[in-house]
């Protein structure tokens, strides 16, 4: 696996909204560590090792309402079960799909934003791009989450809501980007972005189980709508 | 509870979805071709919903704040805008609307 200095960089570069909005995100989590008396190591541990947002956070309201720890386990995998879809997905757009340590690491970053930002980068992804986009966004993640331990989330208000807005404005943009390209894009969005909405504020559905069934339903009616060639299939 | 069973048990919860199929790739890529065009098309599908409907309601009672910001994102790079300019719009409608309510 060669290391590409200028691919390095170029991740880095298109992780950095995802810096920008786990950043302020994990300040936030850090407080609630903190809230919830944890220590300062093993709120920066936490993210450190797990590395996702709605897990975590999942994982800490739990715990403060003193569930069990195999049901936490259990309700925090049902809400990651949506990566085992991501990650097949992701692998499918690697260079080289054979280094174990390469695998590995894109493995350890699979977030949803990584996700989606790699998997619209229009090539074969190489692990030296895949490492600047997953380093400079889990930089967000564990650095937001110490010093909003240490300091809480210092932001004023205004700024720290108005920050929320950074990771779906990146999500709208490729969107955007993917329905100049292809104008059924926003019609298999809109169909997941409608159950979605339907099952969490309607039926009040978990959104791990409401996020799984609204994403593969959508995937599924994508399939038809879209062409072999238009999706990328040789 | 003892919370670093905790903090690695669900870092396994979590990690072990994200890694394996990494591990399966080649037999993934040898799936029905169905299967595989549904894999391509998975992004797409995924962006609808984890925009909606996360972004209006963390603003809560602010929602129209939130939808500010992800149409605007969205126009912007439509209209071929790079992503960067999107974020820096958004960010501004969002604050806009939010100074406003």
């Amino acid at each position: 696996m060669a290391i590409s200095g200028k691919e390095i960089r170029e991740g880095a570069k298109d992780g950095f909204p995802i810096f920008l909005g786990y950043f302020t995100t994990a300040l936030a989590f850090g407080l609630l560590t903190r809230t919830s008396g944890f220590t300062f190591v093993e709120g920066v541990l936490t993210s450190a090792v797990t590395f996702a947002g709605s897990g975590q956070f999942l994982m800490m309201n739990l715990y403060n309402a003193g569930s069990l720890l195999l049901s936490i386990i259990v309700s925090v995998f049902f809400i990651n079960s949506r990566y085992i879809f991501m990650a097949s997905s992701l692998s499918q757009r690697l260079l080289d799909p054979k280094s174990i340590a390469g695998r590995l690491m894109c493995g350890f970053g699979t977030v949803d934003e990584v996700f989606t930002v790699a998997s619209f980068k229009g090539r074969k992804l190489s692990y030296s791009y895949m490492a600047g986009l997953i380093f400079i966004s889990y930089i967000g993640w564990v650095s937001g989450t110490s010093i909003g331990f240490a300091a809480g989330t210092f932001l004023p208000e205004v700024v720290q809501k108005a920050a929320v807005i950074t990771v779906y404005a990146m999500f709208a943009s490729l969107l955007g980007a993917e329905t100049r390209r292809n104008v059924k894009a926003i019609l298999v969005a809109s169909l997941s972005a409608l159950l979605n909405s339907l099952f969490i504020l309607v039926l009040n559905l978990s959104t791990g189980l409401s996020f799984l069934i609204s994403m593969i339903a959508a995937t599924i009616f994508g399939a038809f709508l879209y062409t072999d060639k238009e999706a990328g299939l040789e | 509870m003892n919370k670093l069973v905790l903090i690695f048990s669900c870092a396994a919860a979590t990690l072990l979805p994200r890694i394996i199929p990494y591990f399966a790739s080649q037999y993934l890529a040898k799936l029905p071709r169905f299967i595989r065009k549904c894999m391509l098309l998975l992004p797409v599908a995924a962006l609808g919903a984890l925009i909606f409907p996360l972004a209006l309601t963390d603003f809560d009672a602010e929602w129209v704040a939130g939808l500010a910001g992800v149409v605007s994102a969205f126009l912007v790079s439509y209209f071929k805008g790079p992503m960067i300019v999107a974020i820096i719009v958004a960010l501004f409608m969002t604050t806009g609307v939010l100074m406003i309510l």
